[in-house]
């Protein structure tokens, strides 16, 4: 029992100093490697932002625009009860922007990004061609991590920012038609109460979800053990782990930010 | 050829590897001789792709020395370990080219990483080693619309795009039909001749040893049983390698790693 314990949390202990020590190469390469005549290159980049970005814009607008109606009228349906149905607006903008959105959409991406780059990673890794880079001395982590890190950096607070909008939008449907407010009026609420800070400390959660996700789908992808089976559970891992990391992470950053007043 | 006047390129030193609880090489050393073909040959788990693995850099031994060039490449740092990967070129067993880049590509990608060279003349290079493996043409196709042969050529022009001195083949011609082993041997040989490169095969087609080696040796778990040219290698009398090249199953290789017979488990 003890054994088996300890035997866990090596091993956990081992998967935080590689993703720490990923994140540390990554950031070497990012800013270190132009320097040493190795810039990274852009087509990749660009590549996987149309996949990472581009490509989730759909799925991300409907996520959030279906999660503002719902809390349109869940909100509606407490706040009737105190005649104060109008704050559905402000309610529906300041919870999206700060949590909502941000949390979703990263959800979203963890699950259509994150799987693909470690499912890609880890077939390459049983095919051999992991190696077969460090062979043509072509660094795996520029070569393939890089890439991916800065899409994903870029783009999901970018997706975040397509889902503040479209689940206001959402909002703003309900409201104006089933809880006949007006537009007007649902309009000027809905920004009245709505504070930038709201707005950035949700793109703050952005950025650092971005890192978490893009850091576990790589890790996993490149540590991938065994063949197709290997490729699946490695898949399976990452998209566990970045699910419950941006929870935790979510929960933490929000306290940060409450208890700081920002 | 009096071996001791010539250069040597490559040379192992009482190198051990383990993995896991397995002495995997144990105490392995022979030199390779610039511009040789050297295979080395053995059974299938003896150890032969381990150590080509250390040779590349890609596994460190536990035990020994590697030299390349008189370096040992286990003390240098990974920058200096990628100065010296630039001069290898690697086939590998399964080709290992990047499914998300066309022939061109992947042939060109040592090429735009590793040099300043305009497009235009590394098209022009790309062109030129795909001609040289007979596969001009296939530029625009992606490894999974080619068949497994073509892969391996593919692999091969991709392991010479930068002309190395060097060239590592693991099991060069396996899954090949006879005819295309036959070209692949011949190719290994013309590159090995005519731009002098030095080639370290890793096989057990035993026609294609005796086809295409200056030297050879034969590993049995994790241990040289002998190195030579082709010839006395042939005429050896050791037992373990007659039984190798002729492919006889009785003999001191031993299929079954146990004793005990099947009988004798099941009643147990």
């Amino acid at each position: 029992m003890i054994e088996s314990v300890g035997r866990f949390i090596i091993a956990t202990l081992e998967a935080v100093g590689g993703v720490l020590g990923l994140f540390v190469d990554t950031l070497y390469w990012i800013f270190v490697g132009p320097f040493r005549n190795k810039p990274p290159r852009l087509r990749p980049i660009f590549y996987q932002m149309v996949f990472a970005g581009v490509r989730s814009v759909l799925i991300v607008f409907f996520v959030a625009i279906f999660t503002g109606m719902v809390l349109a009228m869940q909100t509606a349906y407490q706040l009737e009860k105190m005649g104060a149905v109008i704050y559905v607006a402000s309610l529906v903008a300041v919870s999206l922007c700060r949590e909502l959105s941000p949390v979703l959409t990263a959800l979203v991406v963890a699950g259509r990004v994150g799987s693909a780059i470690s499912a890609e990673l880890g077939s390459m890794k049983v095919t051999e061609q992991i190696e077969a880079l460090e062979t043509m001395a072509i660094n795996p982590v520029r070569f393939l991590v890089v890439p991916r890190f800065i899409a994903l950096f870029f783009m999901l607070p970018a997706l975040t920012i397509v889902g503040d909008i479209s689940g206001m939008l959402g909002g703003f449907f309900i409201g104006t038609t089933s809880l006949h407010l007006s537009p007007d009026l649902y309009i000027h609420t809905n920004f009245k109460y709505l504070a930038l800070k709201d707005i950035y400390t949700g793109l703050t959660k952005a950025f650092v979800f971005a890192v978490i996700i893009a850091l576990i789908a790589c890790f996993e992808g490149l540590n991938t053990k065994g063949g197709a089976e290997g490729v699946g559970r490695a898949t399976t891992r990452s998209v566990v782990i970045s699910f419950v990391l941006i929870i935790l992470a979510d929960c933490l950053l929000t306290a940060i930010f409450y208890f700081s007043n920002v | 050829m009096d071996n001791s006047q010539r250069e040597v390129i490559i040379s192992l030193k009482n190198v051990t590897k383990v993995l896991g609880s397995v002495r995997v090489i144990n105490n392995v050393s022979f030199d390779i001789y610039k511009g040789d073909i050297f295979v080395i040959m053995g059974c299938s788990g003896s150890g032969k792709s381990t150590l080509l693995r250390l040779m590349t850099g890609i596994l460190k031994p536990d035990e020994g020395n590697i030299f390349i060039h008189g370096r040992d490449i286990a003390k240098i740092s990974g920058k200096e370990l990628d100065e010296i990967r630039r001069n290898f070129g690697m086939l590998f067993q399964y080709s290992a080219l990047l499914d998300s880049l066309d022939v061109e590509e992947n042939v060109a990608l040592p090429l735009r990483e590793h040099t300043k060279l305009d497009d235009h003349i590394i098209k022009i290079i790309v062109k030129l080693k795909l001609s040289l493996v007979g596969l001009k043409g296939f530029e625009r196709y992606y490894p999974s619309e080619i068949s497994g042969g073509m892969k391996k050529r593919v692999g091969l022009a991709r392991a010479i795009a930068l002309d190395p001195e060097i060239v590592f083949y693991d099991e060069p011609t396996s899954g090949l039909d006879p005819v295309v082993a036959g070209i692949t041997d011949k190719l290994i040989m013309d590159l090995s001749r005519k731009l002098l490169i030095t080639s370290v095969v890793v096989t057990h087609d035993m026609q294609s040893v005796f086809r295409i080696a200056d030297r050879v040796v034969m590993i049995h778990k994790g241990e040289v049983i002998q190195v030579g040219a082709p010839e006395e290698i042939r005429n050896s009398s050791n037992p373990y390698i007659q039984q190798f090249i002729n492919g006889r199953p009785e003999g001191p290789i031993d299929f079954f790693k146990e004793d005990t017979s099947i009988l004798e488990d099941l009643l147990k």
